[in-house]
C-alpha cells in the first residue's frame, strides 16, 4: 500500500528511536484461537498431497481397467483416513464461516450456515451414490 | 484486615537508554473492586513512578486511546477490571505489532496513514448546495453500515492480527471495516476511489481470516466480516457482467 500524499502542513516525521518488536516463530502457540487457525490452514497440505496421489492413480488407470490395480497398502489406507479427517475439519470450519462471508438481506447468518451444511450433505450423498453405482 | 494488593508488571523502554523493553513490577493497593488496569497505571504514575508513559483519555471506552496488551491479550485498559485477574499479577505491555516509542506508548503513524488512504468520508460525484436539502436515508439503509461505524480506532484488532504482525504493509482490520462502512452508505459514491487500496494484494487479499480481530474488538464491530464480505463483493464486481458499472 502506498502512503497518501503528505500535505504541506503535516508534522515532520518523528526522528527519535523506536523499538521494532518482531513476532517469534511460536506466535501460533500462544493462543488457542491462533493454534486452531494454523490447524485449519495446515489441513490443506495433506489434502493437497492426497490429491496429487489421486492424480497419479487416475493417470495409472488411463489405460482402462485391465492391468490397473489400485494402491491398497495399509499405509495408504491409514493416510487416506487421516486425510479424510483433515478434509472434514477443513470443510466444517469453512462452512461454519459462510455465515460471516455471505450477506443476504433479511436472511439470518445461521440459516445461511445451515443451508451450506445441507448442500454439503446433499452433494456427498449424490457423489457417494454415483461412485457406488459405477462400482457395481 | 490487611490491605488487598496487586502486582502490576509494566513494560519500560527509554529510547535514549535501553536497547530493548523490560518489565518492571509495581506492588500497589487494590482498594476498590471497580478498579481497572488504567486506574492501576494512574496510581503508579501519581504515587510510585511518575516517569511511566502511556496513552489514555476518556476512561469510558469511547476514545480508544488506552489499548494495551493485558496478560497477552489486546484490551482497553479502562475496561479491564483488576478483580478479573487478582490475586494473579497483571502484565501490561504496549500493543503488539507496533513500534514502541516509550514504555507503553506505540507509534501509530502507520495506522493513521492506512486510515487516511481509504478516504473515510462521504464521496459524492457531484456536490449539491446545502440549500438543496439533506441526503435522506431509511433505517434499513443505516442498518447496512451501522456496526462498522462503531469503530473507535483503538487498534486492538491490529495487535490481535498475526497477518499484520508478519506484514505491516497489510491494510488491516479497522481500516477495511471503515472502508466498508462508507462503501455501504447509500449517500456515498466513492467505492471506485477506494478499490485500488482495499482490493490490492496488501488489502483484503492479504487477510487469511484468522478472525481474532473481531474477537478482541471492544465495540462489537466485526472487521473480519467486513474483510470477507468485501472479498466477495469485489469478486462479484469483477466476475459479473456490468459488475464495474458506474453507480
Amino acid at each position: 500500500m502506498k502512503a497518501p500524499p503528505v500535505s504541506a502542513d503535516a508534522p515532520a516525521p518523528a526522528t527519535s528511536r523506536v523499538y521494532m518488536p518482531e513476532m517469534g516463530r511460536g506466535w501460533w502457540l500462544r493462543q488457542r484461537h491462533y493454534f486452531l487457525y494454523m490447524a485449519r490452514e495446515f489441513t490443506a497440505v495433506p489434502m493437497a498431497l492426497w490429491l496429487l496421489w489421486f492424480l497419479v492413480e487416475i493417470q495409472r488407470a488411463s489405460n482402462g481397467p485391465k492391468g490397473y490395480y489400485p494402491h491398497s497398502s495399509i499405509g495408504f489406507v491409514v493416510f487416506s483416513v487421516i486425510v479424510l479427517g483433515f478434509a472434514l475439519y477443513h470443510s466444517y470450519t469453512f462452512l461454519s464461516l459462510a455465515g460471516v462471508i455471505i450477506h443476504i438481506k433479511g436472511v439470518p447468518s445461521r440459516l445461511i450456515v445451515l443451508s451450506q451444511f445441507a448442500l454439503w450433505l446433499g452433494a456427498s450423498v449424490v457423489i457417494a451414490a454415483v461412485l457406488i453405482g459405477f462400482a457395481r | 484486615m490487611a490491605e488487598k494488593r496487586i502486582t502490576i508488571r509494566a513494560t519500560r523502554f527509554d529510547p535514549d537508554k535501553d536497547t530493548a523493553p523490560r518489565l518492571q513490577s509495581y506492588d500497589i493497593p487494590f482498594s476498590d473492586e471497580s478498579m481497572v488496569v488504567l486506574d492501576a497505571l494512574n496510581h503508579i504514575k501519581a504515587h510510585v513512578d511518575g516517569s511511566l508513559s502511556y496513552r489514555w483519555s476518556c476512561r469510558m471506552g469511547i476514545c480508544g486511546s488506552c489499548g494495551m496488551m493485558v496478560n497477552g491479550t489486546p484490551k482497553l485498559t479502562c475496561n479491564a477490571f483488576l478483580r478479573d485477574y487478582w490475586p494473579r499479577s497483571i502484565t501490561v505491555e504496549p500493543l503488539q505489532n507496533f513500534p514502541i516509542v516509550r514504555d507503553l506508548v506505540i507509534d501509530m503513524e502507520s495506522f493513521m496513514l492506512k486510515l487516511k488512504s481509504i478516504k473515510p468520508w462521504i464521496i459524492r460525484k457531484q456536490d449539491y448546495p446545502l440549500g438543496a436539502g439533506e441526503h435522506r436515508q431509511t433505517m434499513e439503509q443505516i442498518d447496512e453500515f451501522r456496526q462498522f461505524s462503531e469503530c473507535i480506532n483503538c487498534m486492538l484488532c491490529y495487535a490481535a492480527c498475526p497477518v499484520y504482525g508478519l506484514n505491516n504493509e497489510f491494510l488491516g482490520p479497522a481500516a477495511t471495516a471503515l472502508a466498508r462502512r462508507y462503501n455501504l452508505d447509500s449517500r456515498d459514491q466513492g467505492i471506485k476511489e477506494r478499490l485500488p487500496v482495499i482490493a490490492n494484494a496488501e488489502g483484503i487479499w492479504e487477510c487469511s481470516f484468522v478472525g481474532e480481530c473481531s474477537v478482541v474488538c471492544p465495540k462489537g464491530v466485526d472487521p473480519a466480516k467486513a474483510i470477507q464480505q468485501t472479498k466477495l463483493d469485489t469478486t462479484m464486481r469483477f466476475v459479473l457482467p456490468y459488475g464495474n458499472r458506474e453507480e
